[in-house]
């Protein structure tokens, strides 16, 4: 279960208070969806959620199965789980994308005692969720998102995702970029990581994306707070009525 | 005028060592005097020093304060076992092989089963003995002081032909191995030419043996000459742990659409200079250097060079990543020549350097000489520290930090690495970059 208790955060350099009280909690095997004006926060949710020393918690914590997170660095949470599809994925020049999922599955294996895949046993595994995501074998050659267009870095990511198999997903505005057959393409990918076990936080801006993961709560969030939580249908009456109920009040 | 300059306890044991030396180096007639010329240029000059333009970082008259003794031909017979121990990744690759123990040419470790009507070897030293009057030609004067100190000491290194339009098909290697169990000198000079229409790639190793002394001094020069529309490729290896000094000048010509890529990794001597000295003879030559250096501690590596397009057409690039760490300082010296003649130029210049510790020290001094107008030409220069984006996103994804670090590090280098263009070759050298970024 994941446990967010009054999170406050703001940004190191300036101190800018982004994160202004969240509370929320996402029980294993649900899926939550969080929705928001630009520049409500989401992403620094999702950064703190991982780890990212851009922000600095003043206040508040955030508990992983019943442990708080907050001093440990984003590799030993993701060895926890942890794991976060990022909105802005980032290049990697130089370091081939087939190396840097094992050197990123060999670190979480060992941090969770299994042993190293041997390289058939690697390829095997991820030549078969490749597949499944319409990655081809090309681009596991090339350096990691490098040149590669904005739906192809979100494909990667949820690739990574799946063969890292976290139990707690955070997908940032995964949807946006894709085209319409890649949005299912993408979501049944995610959608397969559904389960018993698994905790998603999924942010998104289009009601579109939880026609394929339907949600099992709406959050709306603005101005760093959680403003309103309710059913999927949620979603459907933002489509209609916007967020201006939301960015107005609660100053 | 300058013979009463004060000269420093290095100076003075160079003099007393080549005047104990000499009558046992090989060669007589216009050897010997060659050697005394050039011991006679090095003394009015000295040890170059930090007034000296081209050796504004690197003092070697600061650095240089004692000079081990002289090489001694080695009795210690070596093994190809311990040869291939000490080559690594170098070992493994189908290549001619020819090596230097010691500055000596070894006939039992070289393996060289191409044809004569391909390749051309012969020993400096069995050449210098003989003394044929075309050899002479082949010393240039004017190489500054370490050149000239190589002139006076070179104990032997190869003549290495390949005749025109012949491909040897696969890379030569020229290994330099240091056994020795005392520090000392080593004062080699290589000659290759790469005649018209003609390929070779070059593979120069440095490399240590189980045992070799530290602190030694290396003083290698080698002359490349490339033929009309003849290619060479160049790369040179040294990763040392030995706390060695090592100094390298590499002057190479370039014939009428000849094409030179040259390559050097410099891993963690004490101190290294190497000097690049690159002149277009004909029209349509293409050049491609590139390099990394990785230094950590109080290591220090200088990589200067000189493009001189003397001659119009010509395309000149350049690539230089240096990884510092510790208080390792880092330089990098590019000029670029473009003479009056010389339209049409195209050259190009970088030096990168990845710093590891706030401690450490890049410098970079590129240099442009245009006197031609109708040239394009540009040059850059970075200093950057790991991107730390690059960073997170790598340890949300359960990579550790010192992983993470070392995997983006590959990548900076690897830019450089990437231009290596014989396989074998360019992962072998990956190969001791990594090693080097994976030992702390
Ligand atoms: N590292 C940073 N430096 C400066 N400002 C930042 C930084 N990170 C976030 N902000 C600011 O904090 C606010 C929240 O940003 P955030 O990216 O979390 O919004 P978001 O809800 O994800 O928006 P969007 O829907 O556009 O993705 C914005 O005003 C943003 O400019
Ligand atoms: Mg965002």
């Amino acid at each position: 279960m994941l446990e967010i208790k009054n999170l406050h955060a703001r940004i190191a350099d300036d101190g800018a208070e982004i994160l202004r009280g969240i509370d929320l909690v996402v029980p294993k095997g649900e899926v939550h969806a969080i929705m928001g004006p630009n520049g409500s926060g989401k992403s620094t949710l999702a950064y703190v959620l991982a780890g990212r020393d851009d922000y600095e918690v003043t206040e508040g914590d955030i508990f992983w199965n019943g442990e708080s997170i907050l001093e440990m660095g984003p590799d030993e949470r993701a060895a926890k789980g942890v794991f976060l599809a990022f909105q802005y994925p980032m290049e990697i020049p130089g370091v081939a994308t087939m190396t840097f999922l094992r050197a990123a599955l060999n670190a979480v294996r060992k941090k969770r005692g299994l042993k190293e895949l041997t390289t058939p046993e690697f390829m095997k595994l991820v030549r078969a969720k490749a597949a499944e995501l319409g990655v081809s074998d090309e681009m596991l050659k090339r350096p990691l998102n490098v040149g590669f267009s904005g739906g192809e870095k979100k494909r990667m990511e949820i690739l990574q995702m799946s063969v890292l198999e976290p139990t707690l997903c955070v997908l940032d505005e995964t949807d946006s970029g894709l085209d319409i057959d890649a949005i299912r393409i993408v979501s049944e990918g995610a959608t397969k990581l559904r389960g018993p076990d698994r905790a998603m936080l999924v942010i998104t801006h289009y009601q579109r994306l939880l026609n394929y993961i339907v949600p099992d709560k709406v959050h709306i969030l603005a101005k760093g707070r959680i403003q309103k939580t309710g059913g999927k249908e949620l979603a459907l009456e933002l489509e209609k009525s916007g967020y201006a109920d939301f960015t107005g009040k609660a100053a | 005028m300058n013979v009463t300059t004060l000269k420093t306890k290095a100076e003075s044991q160079l003099r007393e060592q080549f005047d104990a030396a000499a009558e046992k180096l090989p060669g007589t007639g216009w050897v010997s005097a060659l050697r005394a010329r050039a011991m006679d240029a090095f003394a009015a000059e000295g040890l170059p020093h930090r007034r000296v333009e081209e050796w504004k970082y690197t003092d070697l008259r600061e650095r240089l304060r004692d000079v081990p003794a002289p090489g001694a031909a080695t009795a210690k017979t070596v093994t190809s076992t311990d040869l291939d121990r000490a080559l690594g990744p170098f070992a493994a690759i189908d290549a001619e092989r020819i090596v230097l123990v010691d500055g000596v040419y070894s006939a039992d470790l070289s393996k060289v089963s191409a044809e004569a009507t391909v390749i051309e070897l012969m020993s400096l030293a069995a050449m210098l003995e003989k003394a044929p009057a075309w050899l002479e030609g082949k010393f240039s004067s004017n190489g500054g002081a370490v050149v000239a100190l190589n002139t006076a000491f070179m104990s032997d290194g190869v003549l290495l032909k390949v005749r025109k339009d012949q491909d040897p098909g696969k890379p030569v290697l020229l290994v330099h191995a240091r056994t020795a169990t005392e520090p000392t000198a080593l004062a080699v000079r290589n000659v290759i030419s790469v005649e018209a229409g003609a390929k070779l790639t070059l593979v120069e190793a440095h490399v240590t043996l189980d045992g070799a002394a530290r602190g030694a001094l290396s003083n290698i020069v080698t002359d490349v000459t490339i033929g009309d529309g003849a290619t060479c490729d160049h790369i040179k290896s040294l990763a040392d742990a030995t706390a060695s000094t090592h100094l390298a000048t590499w002057t190479t010509k370039l014939g009428k659409d000849a094409t030179y890529r040259g390559f050097q990794l410099t891993a963690s001597p004490a101190l290294a200079r190497n000097d690049i000295n690159i002149l277009f003879n004909g029209e349509g030559g293409k050049l491609d250097l590139s390099g990394a250096f990785l230094a950590r501690g109080a290591e220090h590596i200088d990589t200067t060079l000189v493009v001189d397009h003397a001659v119009p057409h010509c395309e000149s690039r350049e690539l230089f990543k240096g990884v510092l760490d510790g208080r390792a300082h880092g330089i990098f010296q590019g000029k670029i020549i473009v003479r009056p003649d010389a339209q049409k130029t195209d050259g190009k210049q970088m030096s990168q350097a990845l710093m590891l510790s706030p401690d450490a020290q890049f410098s970079s001094k590129p240099e442009l000489e245009i006197y031609a107008d109708d040239v394009v030409c540009g040059h850059g220069a970075t200093c950057t520290e790991i991107d730390a984006d690059l960073l997170f996103y790598c340890r949300s994804r359960g990579i550790p930090p010192d992983v993470a670090r070392a995997m983006l590090t590959e990548s900076f280098i690897g830019e450089a690495v990437e231009k290596i263009e014989n396989e074998a070759v360019r992962e072998a050298i990956g190969t001791l970059a990594i090693d080097w970024l994976r030992t702390k």
